[in-house]
């Protein structure tokens, strides 16, 4: 076992050696529509982040007073329940607020140290049967007792949603065309591989070498390149994760709600290094077809 | 050990390569196949290693049918039957000792037995001591040595000869039938497809002749030409 893995190594770094400017290519192709795609995914969630709100199907908010009785909290519930024009609905006690507010204003420990629960509003999210009932609904809410105001999303974060949504599918078209020309170039790579070495492959078949063996060195190859191109983006994620953070962290700036967890980098790196592996080993896959038959 | 039954081979373009073939060769025979360039040697040696397929008819090879092999069979199909050609397919960047050890690593034999068999098998042919060599360092009759220990390293049960001695001058060729007989005398059936009437004389084998793709001649003891015993 241990003398077909050295095997397999030894041919595939020759291989990799022989065609060095196209491995090169490929790998540069590779990291840079990774990049971007993984760029992507990791601005897709900043922006979740910061517009749960309209992205969770919440269009309005009802804020109680702080000093509302129970009562009032569950006339308010009975009239949601009743209200034609609410969709659903969901009731946001003082720890959940606080839970929220300690997120929101995590990069200001001060605030957070001097907040109580006792000293945050109830509320209650409000999903509408359409968008255009978002205002009926606050005319009706706002006046109740105990409600002090109702909130809607404010247009600017809407805005700036619509923008991203475009920059969005911009970015994953171009990063998928970038995708595709990697996984063209690996393709390439690998076919030069096996021009290269089309008289091994030839004595290779003529004594009986199994297909997997003939082929494994060429899809490292392409794994490899895959491996080094995700590898190269991953740190380019990472790169972007750090500088959201240092850039946006601002606690009273308008990007306040909009943040990144070391999980969404960490998720991002995944995908990211499956889709190079995917890519490595699809663009292998397709340069070899031609051994298919022998 | 291989058997041709009705066995014909067109080719795309109408080429009809082989017609009406019925060969039976039993387990241990050396036969020559004759006939005239573009008479079918090589298309029936190509059918052995199912490189090409017949047009109709079946091919035995070692008890299997192999007319219609799956081609994760194949594999399986080569390693019983090797194969030397006129032109040694020899890999010119791997010595002598390497493009033969080549032949055992790719079909997944332990390094012991590689470093075991190899020179084994040089010293059968007779190249002990060249096995540092390359191939562009040897002779075209050490060449094709060469190519015969890498065919026969791994014991096939058969052994395909296309023309072998066909770039040898004669006191290589000697040198290269001496070996094909010694691996057929130890068991190994050889087919070999030749032109060289000398050489089908001097051995006094089955000849089998095809002449635009039919057998015309099947005889024990042959000649080149005609005369041999029926
Ligand atoms: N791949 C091929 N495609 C078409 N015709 C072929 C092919 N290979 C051989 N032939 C034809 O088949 C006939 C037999 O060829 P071949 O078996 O090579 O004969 P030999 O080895 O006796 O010279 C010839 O007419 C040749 O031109
Ligand atoms: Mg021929």
């Amino acid at each position: 076992m241990w003398g077909r893995i050295k095997y397999f190594g030894r041919e595939t770094v020759i291989s990799l050696r022989r065609n060095l400017l196209m491995t090169i290519a490929g790998v540069i192709t590779v990291a840079v529509s990774l990049a971007l795609f993984g760029g992507i995914l990791l601005l897709s969630r900043w922006v979740d982040h910061g517009t749960e709100r309209i992205k969770g199907g919440v269009r309005l908010e009802v804020f109680m007073n702080v000093e509302a009785t129970d009562g009032q909290i569950a006339d308010v519930r009975s009239s949601l329940n009743t209200d034609p024009d609410v969709k659903s609905f969901r009731f946001f006690d003082k720890q959940d607020a606080l839970a929220e507010f300690k997120r929101i204003f995590r990069k200001d420990p001060d605030l957070v140290k001097n907040i109580t629960a006792d000293a945050l509003p109830t509320s209650y999210r409000i999903v509408p049967e359409t968008a255009e009932k978002t205002s009926n609904i606050q005319n009706r809410f706002e006046v109740l007792p105990g409600v002090d105001d109702v909130a809607t999303p404010e247009e600017a974060l809407r805005g700036l949603l619509d923008a991203t949504n475009t920059a969005r599918i911009i970015f994953i078209g171009l990063s998928l065309i970038l995708l595709m020309s990697s996984l063209f170039l690996i393709v390439n790579t690998i076919r030069l591989a096996t021009f290269a070495r089309r008289r091994e492959i030839e004595v290779m078949k003529l004594v009986g070498a199994s297909n997997w063996f003939i082929r494994v060195p060429f899809m490292a190859e392409g794994l490899i390149q895959g491996l080094i191109g995700a590898g190269l983006a991953v740190a380019v994620v990472v790169a972007l994760k750090v500088g959201f953070d240092r850039w946006f962290n601002s606690p009273n700036g308008f990007f306040r709600e909009f943040y990144l967890t070391t999980a969404d980098a960490v998720t991002v790196s995944i995908y990211v290094f499956v889709l190079g592996i995917v890519i490595g080993l699809i663009g292998a896959i397709i340069g070899l077809r031609r051994f298919l038959r022998v | 050990m291989l058997r041709f039954e009705n066995v014909e081979k067109i080719y795309k373009g109408d080429v009809a390569a082989l017609s009406d073939v019925n060969v039976d060769v039993q387990k241990g025979e050396f036969i020559f196949l004759v006939g005239p360039s573009g008479s079918g040697k090589s298309t029936f040696l190509k059918l052995l290693l199912h490189e090409e397929q017949p047009t109709s008819g079946r091919i035995i090879v070692a008890g299997r049918d192999i007319t219609r092999l799956s081609h994760w069979k194949l594999p399986q199909l080569r390693r019983n039957v090797g194969t030397i050609f006129q032109d040694f397919k020899l890999l010119p960047s791997k010595t002598v000792y390497e493009n033969v050890a080549f032949a055992m690593e790719v079909i997944g034999r332990p390094k012991h037995v590689v470093q075991s068999q190899v020179p084994q098998v040089l010293e059968l042919v007779g190249l002990e001591s060249k096995s540092d060599r390359f191939p562009n360092e040897l002779s075209g009759g050490e060449q094709q040595r060469v190519s015969i220990a890498r065919a026969f390293v791994n014991r096939p049960l058969i052994l395909l000869a296309d023309e072998p001695t066909g770039n040898l001058d004669p006191a290589n060729t000697v040198g290269v039938m001496r070996i094909l007989d010694s691996i057929n005398k130890a068991g190994t059936t050889v087919c070999m497809a030749t032109h060289d009437g000398r050489i089908v004389d001097a051995m006094r084998r089955r000849v089998v002749e095809l002449d635009h793709g039919r057998v015309v001649r099947d005889e024990v003891r042959g000649l080149y030409g005609e005369g041999g015993e029926q």
